[in-house]
């Protein structure tokens, strides 16, 4: 499969503050889920960084590193507009300073975007963003996921620029 | 850890779940959930409402993982799942689907947006996700929360309402008692009871306690909507964060709007009540085989109402349901016996020294509705007798009547099997004090009321607006 490039109304919306959920599998296919602390978009917009608290991204850790594919859900809670990029890991490492930065700044935006549809401030500011790990990732598909009956549907490049 | 270890609010979608699953080339695909059912010690459940990439994944390889977060610490837990089986109908199928019936009909989306199955996953681990949120102090606990779960509160509630309801002697007593008595014994702050009309298409608003506006008179048709699903399915329905349920559903409907289910698409039917309510219990009140009415109670709160305040209310909705069945049979054998036993009505002259400004009430023919002035007032049956005691009274000067004689009046249509006259009559009552509190319904016992007219009144028929 080769590389798919976001449209670029998009990255806009991956750089939100969307609440981002990771999916991978273990060599057995057993999945692991984890809820991730921010996202950078990379100039060519066919790969992103995923930034992941270390401290509970052990096992999504593992099986990235044991090659497993990644699937990364973005949606917006107040419109629930989701979109689920999948695509492959190149590797996994600590954190610099400009990306700690970067989660420390999703924490906040995804703070707000929870307040908009009523969750506590305090609540969701006790979510850990560091240290932070980065998963660097190849996009090769990408689909809509706002639920309904268009779920799972390939993003198509109109529906993407809308 | 255990799945009973962990607090109850986790399973009351305030927070969305995240499940990830694994098809069988590899390829993994994570999603949220509006909700994870916990059905026993080792099982949860979880909606299918369309077949998507989950279903068609657990269907090649079972695993999957959630995390599941508590709504109030925000602490995180992790499951690992396997895929057990769908089940189509049952117990559980039906707790699923009413509640799924529920949103979609206030959304507008009924028979769109449906439970296709219930499915069934074995739990295989539970753990806390250890370093997911820091030990910040916790939002400080809600002080107007209502009653914790605690025996003593539950007994001496439970004591308090049947005593109440015992002694009402009517149906308009007993429904502002009750609803007098779950404010005071636990707190439920915003409650109404609705009764189904005369062809039990709908249910109005008989009785509430605690809203700006009373709201009694408004209507809900059998069906639609939260509280009509209730009506409909006879099963109770609680609700965490219905704001985000119902965005939930509107995302959908934005989505089906694009497709070719459009065509099934009714106006959404505003919450009654509170415009802002977060959490949301609604009862059916049922004796036997027949809808006696619905008991909702709602709070601004999110998880304001818990798996012990479902108990404790299915208590009550069973009492209270008994209770309004005997009160109005009650005060039909009184009626009944004082028609034996006729009392002599001396017609009494309108009184033209309570001055007040002159009333004007309109009656609308073609939409059997009752004007005060250009105020709506009240419309259907409890809009006929008005406008047949109104009339007798400025025609005759007469001032006492009794429901049997509207039960038997053709003009007024009230059901000849089961009416619902005494729930008509509370209706109408409250609408006049709320309205028009210068005419006023004074029940004077046996099934008789006497009309008090404070005002001199004029009336307009019209055939419409």
């Amino acid at each position: 499969m080769s590389a798919v490039a976001l449209p670029e109304e998009l990255v806009d919306f991956l750089e939100s503050g969307a609440s981002m959920l990771v999916g991978t599998r273990d060599g057995a296919l057993r999945p692991e889920c984890l809820r991730a602390a921010g996202c950078i978009v990379d100039p060519d917009r066919s790969s992103l960084r995923v930034l992941m608290n270390a401290a509970t991204a052990a096992r999504t850790v593992a099986n990235l590193e044991a090659g497993s594919p990644i699937a990364v859900t973005f949606s917006r809670p107040v419109d629930h507009r989701t979109v689920q990029v999948k695509g492959t890991c190149r590797r996994v490492r600590p954190a610099d300073s400009n990306e700690h930065e970067a989660a420390e700044r999703y924490l906040a935006l995804f703070t707000e975007a929870l307040y908009v549809v009523g969750m506590s401030r305090a609540m969701v500011r006790r979510m850990r963003v560091a240290p932070t790990v980065v998963a660097e990732i190849q996009v090769l598909e990408l689909f809509h996921q706002t639920p309904g009956p268009g779920a799972g549907r390939r993003l198509e490049e109109r529906d993407a620029a809308r | 850890m255990r799945l009973a270890d962990l607090p109850h609010r986790c399973f009351q979608g305030v927070f969305p779940a995240v499940l990830a699953t694994c098809a069988a080339d590899g390829t993994p695909n994570v999603t949220y959930l509006s909700q994870v059912f916990r059905v026993d010690d080792r099982h949860v459940a979880l909606s299918c409402q369309f077949f998507n990439k989950t279903k068609q994944n657990v269907l090649e390889n079972p695993y999957a993982a959630i995390e599941l977060y508590d709504p109030i610490s925000f602490a995180a837990y992790r499951l690992e799942l396997r895929y057990d089986h769908e089940e189509h109908s049952g117990p559980l199928f039906e707790t699923m689907r009413v509640r799924i019936d529920a949103i979609a009909s206030q959304t507008g989306m009924a028979g769109v947006f449906k439970l296709r199955s219930a499915d069934v996953y074995e739990v295989v681990s539970v753990e806390e996700r250890i370093g997911f949120v820091d030990d910040s102090e916790l939002p400080p606990p809600d002080p107007k929360r209502l009653t914790e779960a605690q025996p003593h509160n539950e007994i001496r509630g439970i004591t308090m309402i049947s005593q109440r309801t015992c002694s009402a002697r009517t149906l308009d007593e007993l429904l502002g008692t009750v609803l007098d008595a779950l404010d005071d014994a636990l707190g439920f702050e915003h409650g109404m009871v609705l009764m189904p009309d005369e062809l039990a298409a709908k249910l109005f608003v008989v009785a509430s306690h605690g809203y700006d506006e009373a709201g009694v008179g408004a209507e809900v048709a059998i069906g639609h909507g939260l509280i009509g699903t209730v009506a409909r399915e006879r099963r109770m329905l609680r609700m965490s964060g219905v704001e985000n349920e119902l965005r939930y559903g509107r995302a959908i409907r934005a989505g089906v709007q694009r497709t070719r289910a459009r065509r099934e698409l009714v106006p959404e039917i505003p919450l009654a009540g509170l415009p802002d309510a977060e959490s949301y219990m609604a009862m059916p009140l049922v004796v036997g085989d027949r809808l006696i009415g619905v008991l909702a109670v709602e709070s601004r709160k999110r998880l304001a109402f818990d798996e012990w305040h479902e108990a404790f209310l299915e208590i009550v909705a069973n009492q209270v349901a008994i209770a309004i069945d005997n009160v109005v049979m009650r005060e039909r054998e009184a009626a009944a016996a004082a028609d034996e036993a006729p009392e002599r009505i001396e017609p009494v002259a309108p009184s033209s020294t309570l001055a007040a400004d002159t009333k004007v009430l309109r009656y609308f023919r073609n939409d059997e509705c009752v004007f005060v002035g250009d105020d709506y007032l009240i419309r259907n049956v409890p809009g006929k007798i008005l406008w047949k005691l109104v009339r007798e009274y400025t025609q005759t000067g007469r001032t006492t009547f009794s429901n049997r004689e509207l039960r038997v009046d053709p003009q007024i249509g009230l059901p000849q099997l089961r009416d619902n006259l005494e729930s008509r009559l509370v209706l109408l009552r409250k609408r006049l004090e709320e309205k028009c509190p210068d005419i006023q319904l004074i029940p004077t016992g046996r099934g008789r009321f006497r009309l008090a007219v404070a005002c001199p009144l004029v009336l307009e028929e019209r055939d419409g607006a």
